[in-house]
C-alpha cells in the first residue's frame, strides 16, 4: 500500500475511501434518483419512468465511487459525501411527509 | 493538464488492481460478446437447417397453422413458435423441456408442409451453441447458479464496477500526457512502448462504448436488487402495474387469423417487420403472444429485434419494447441503453462495429495484463513467482477460452451427424480445451504457451472451412452451407491473423528483451 511523502496532507486511506465511495456513493445515487422520481419531469406516475430511474442509479453511483480517490483523506471523503447524503435524505423525507 | 503527483499515484494503483482483478473475466466476456453479434450465423454454421426442412413447401403460414392445430390440438394449445422470416414457414413447439432456463436436453418438434403439401413433423434436440456463446458472454463461463440467474452473471456485475473504476483511473493517469501522446504509436521505442501506446489509444477512442458497457452490465446483473431498493423510495406506489386477468379460458379453435395479428402489429409500427411469433398458453385465461419485430434502421431493444406483446385473441397491444408517441420518452431512453449495449442499431454495419469494438475491448484487458507483467519484471529486476503465475494465467485463460470456442465449433460441426448429445458435448469440449490449455500454459511457461496457443488458434480457425467441406463431402444433402459461408471466410481471415501474431510473438521471444516477460525462461 502506498503512502504519500512527509508533510503532505494527502493519504491513500484505501479502505475508508473505498467504503465511502461504495456505500455513500450508492446512498447518494438512490436519494438523487428518489427526488428525481417524485419531483423531476413527469412526476412519479410517468409511464416507464421507473425503468429509467433504475438504470440511472448505477452511472451516478459509479461516477461518485470513481471520484472518491480524489479526496485528500478518507475522513474528508466520508465528511464531504456524508453531509450532502444526510441533507438530501432529510429533504426527501420532509417533502414526502408533507405530501 | 496538470494533475497532482499523489492523485496520479493513487489512480495508478486503482487502475492496476481493478484491472488485474477483473481483466481476465472481462476478456472472456468481451470476446464472447463480439461473437454474440453473429451468433445466429454461427448457429446456422454449426447446425444448418435439416435438408427435409429446407425442401419444405412455401405456403401461406396460416395454412400450416390450421393443419397443425387440427392434427396436434393439445401441443399447439400449450404454445408454439412460428418463424415467418424464411421463405418457407415452419413452426415448432417443445415436446420436452421448455424455453426457460438452459435445459440441454430440450426437444423441439418442428412442423412444416412437405413437397406434397402434407403436414410433416421432425423431432430434433434444440441446438444450444448460440446459448453457449451467450452464456460465456454473460457469465465468463463460471459455474453455478443463484436464484434464477447464473453465479457468473453476478460476478461479472462486480467486475463491471471494477472495470468502470479502471476506465476512470486510466483516463486520470493519461490526463497529463494526453495531448502529447494521444495518437502516438511509438514503434521505435520498443515493443513495450508500442503495447502501451496501443492500450491507451484503444482505451481512449472507445471510452464511450466502454462506459455504456460497464454500467449496463451491472444493471443487467443487479436490476432486481436495484428495483427493490428503489421500491423503498416509492412508498405505497407500486413500481409496475400488473395486467388484470379474465376469468374464462380461451380456446385455440377461436384463434384469430395470423393476418389480423400482423396487421395490428403493422398498425402499431409501420417501420417494423414481424419475423417471429411466439404463442403461449392459448387454452388459458391469460394467453399471450410475443412478436419479434425487425427494423434494421432503428434502435431496437432486444439482442436482435424489438418485442411487441399482444393478446392473441383480442389482439390488444399489451406492451412493447418500443413505446410510441409522447408517453414514450422514458421508455425510449431506456431502449437506447439496451441497444447501446446490444449494438442493435445500424443493421449489419452496427454489428460489425460492435464486433470490432468488442475484440478491441478484449485486447484492452489482454494488453493491460501484459503491460503490468512487463513493468513488474522490470521493477523487480527478476522474475518473481507471482509475476510468473500471472503471466501463465493470462496466457492460459485468454488464449485457452478462445481456443475452447474454436475447437467446440469445429468438433461440434463435424460430429453433427453423430449420435452424441451435442449440447452437453459442447460444454465438455469447451471446458476440456480451456482447462487443458491453462494446464499447458503452466507447464510450458507463458512464452512457449503463447506461441503454441496462437498457432493452435490459427489452425482451429482454418478448421472452420475444412469442417464445412468435410460435412459437405460426407453428407452432400445435409444442408445448405451457402447460408453460413461468411463464417468459413472469416475463419480463414482469422487463421491468418493468429498466424501473424504467433510469428511476431516467436520473433520477439527470440530477441529476448531483458525487460520483457517474453524473455522469461519457462519455469
Amino acid at each position: 500500500m502506498e503512502t504519500s511523502g512527509q508533510g503532505q496532507a494527502f493519504q491513500a486511506d484505501w479502505l475508508s475511501k473505498t467504503l465511502a465511495g461504495m456505500l455513500l456513493g450508492l446512498a447518494l445515487a438512490y436519494v438523487s434518483i428518489a427526488l428525481f422520481a417524485w419531483y423531476g419531469p413527469g412526476g412519479i406516475d410517468a409511464q416507464d419512468k421507473v425503468q429509467f430511474n433504475m438504470w440511472m442509479i448505477t452511472p451516478i453511483w459509479f461516477s461518485i465511487f470513481s471520484a472518491t480517490y480524489l479526496f485528500r483523506t478518507g475522513k474528508r471523503a466520508w465528511l464531504l459525501l456524508g453531509i450532502p447524503t444526510l441533507a438530501l435524505y432529510g429533504v426527501f423525507f420532509l417533502l414526502r411527509s408533507m405530501a | 493538464m496538470k494533475v497532482k503527483a499523489e492523485i496520479l499515484r493513487t489512480y495508478q494503483s486503482v487502475h492496476t488492481w481493478t484491472g488485474i482483478c477483473a481483466g481476465l473475466l472481462l476478456f472472456i466476456g468481451f470476446y464472447a460478446g463480439s461473437l454474440t453479434m453473429f451468433k445466429h450465423q454461427l448457429q446456422a454454421w454449426i447446425a444448418p437447417i435439416p435438408a427435409e426442412l429446407a425442401a419444405a413447401t412455401a405456403v401461406p403460414p396460416q395454412q400450416l397453422i390450421d393443419k397443425a392445430i387440427a392434427a396436434y390440438p393439445q401441443a399447439m394449445a400449450k404454445g408454439f413458435e412460428l418463424d415467418i422470416a424464411h421463405e418457407v414457414p415452419y413452426l415448432s413447439w417443445y415436446s420436452q423441456g421448455g424455453a426457460r432456463g438452459m435445459n440441454l436436453d430440450n426437444q423441439l418438434t418442428y412442423a412444416f408442409l412437405n413437397e406434397h403439401g402434407e403436414l410433416t413433423t421432425h423431432i430434433a434436440g434444440e441446438n444450444k451453441f448460440a446459448d453457449l456463446i451467450d452464456y460465456l458472454h454473460r457469465s465468463g463461463g463460471l459455474f453455478g447458479e443463484i436464484g434464477h440467474d447464473q453465479l457468473g452473471v453476478y460476478v461479472l456485475g462486480i467486475a463491471a464496477l471494477l472495470y468502470f473504476l479502471a476506465l476512470v483511473s486510466g483516463v486520470v493517469i493519461l490526463l497529463p500526457t494526453l495531448t502529447k501522446t494521444f495518437f502516438a504509436l511509438r514503434k521505435e521505442k520498443g515493443a513495450s512502448r508500442l503495447w502501451l501506446d496501443s492500450h491507451n489509444l484503444v482505451g481512449i477512442v472507445s471510452l464511450p462504448f466502454h462506459i455504456v458497457i460497464a454500467f449496463s452490465v451491472f444493471v443487467f446483473a443487479y436490476h432486481d436488487f436495484l428495483y427493490d431498493g428503489l421500491g423503498k423510495f416509492y412508498g405505497d406506489k407500486p413500481l409496475f402495474n400488473m395486467p388484470t386477468k379474465t376469468e374464462q379460458p380461451y380456446h385455440i379453435n377461436d384463434l384469430p387469423k395470423l393476418e389480423l395479428l400482423l396487421e395490428k402489429a403493422h398498425a402499431y409500427s409501420g417501420q417494423h417487420t414481424t419475423v417471429h411469433v411466439s404463442y403461449n398458453r392459448l387454452n388459458s385465461p391469460a394467453p399471450f403472444a410475443t412478436l419479434k419485430m425487425e427494423n434494421p434502421r432503428a434502435l431496437v431493444r432486444g439482442p436482435d429485434t424489438d418485442y411487441l406483446f399482444m393478446h392473441p385473441y383480442t389482439l390488444d397491444v399489451q406492451n412493447s419494447s418500443f413505446p410510441q408517441g409522447d408517453t414514450g420518452t422514458w421508455g425510449n431512453t431506456v431502449a437506447t441503453f439496451f441497444s447501446l449495449h446490444f449494438g442493435t442499431y445500424g443493421g449489419n454495419w452496427g454489428r460489425w462495429g460492435y464486433f470490432v469494438m468488442g475484440l478491441l475491448g478484449a485486447f484492452l484487458f489482454y494488453s493491460g495484463n501484459l503491460l503490468w507483467l512487463d513493468k513488474r519484471t522490470r521493477k523487480d529486476g527478476e522474475q518473481k513467482r507471482s509475476t510468473l503465475f500471472m503471466a501463465k494465467l493470462t496466457i492460459g485463460v485468454c488464449l485457452g477460452s478462445m481456443l475452447g470456442v474454436v475447437v467446440t465449433l469445429v468438433l461440434g460441426k463435424t460430429l453433427q451427424q453423430s449420435a452424441f448429445a451435442l449440447n452437453e458435448l459442447y460444454l465438455w469440449i469447451y471446458y476440456l480445451t480451456f482447462g487443458a490449455f491453462i494446464g499447458l500454459s503452466f507447464w510450458l511457461g507463458a512464452r512457449k504457451a503463447s506461441v503454441f496457443g496462437l498457432k493452435a488458434l490459427a489452425l482451429g480457425c482454418l478448421g472452420l472451412p475444412l469442417a464445412t467441406m468435410f460435412v459437405q463431402y460426407t453428407n452432400p444433402y445435409a444442408a445448405s452451407w451457402l447460408e453460413s459461408i461468411w463464417v468459413d471466410v472469416f475463419g480463414g481471415v482469422f487463421a491468418g491473423i493468429f498466424l501473424f501474431a504467433a510469428n511476431k510473438t516467436k520473433r520477439r521471444s527470440q530477441a529476448r528483451e531483458a525487460s520483457s516477460i517474453w524473455s522469461m525462461q519457462a519455469a
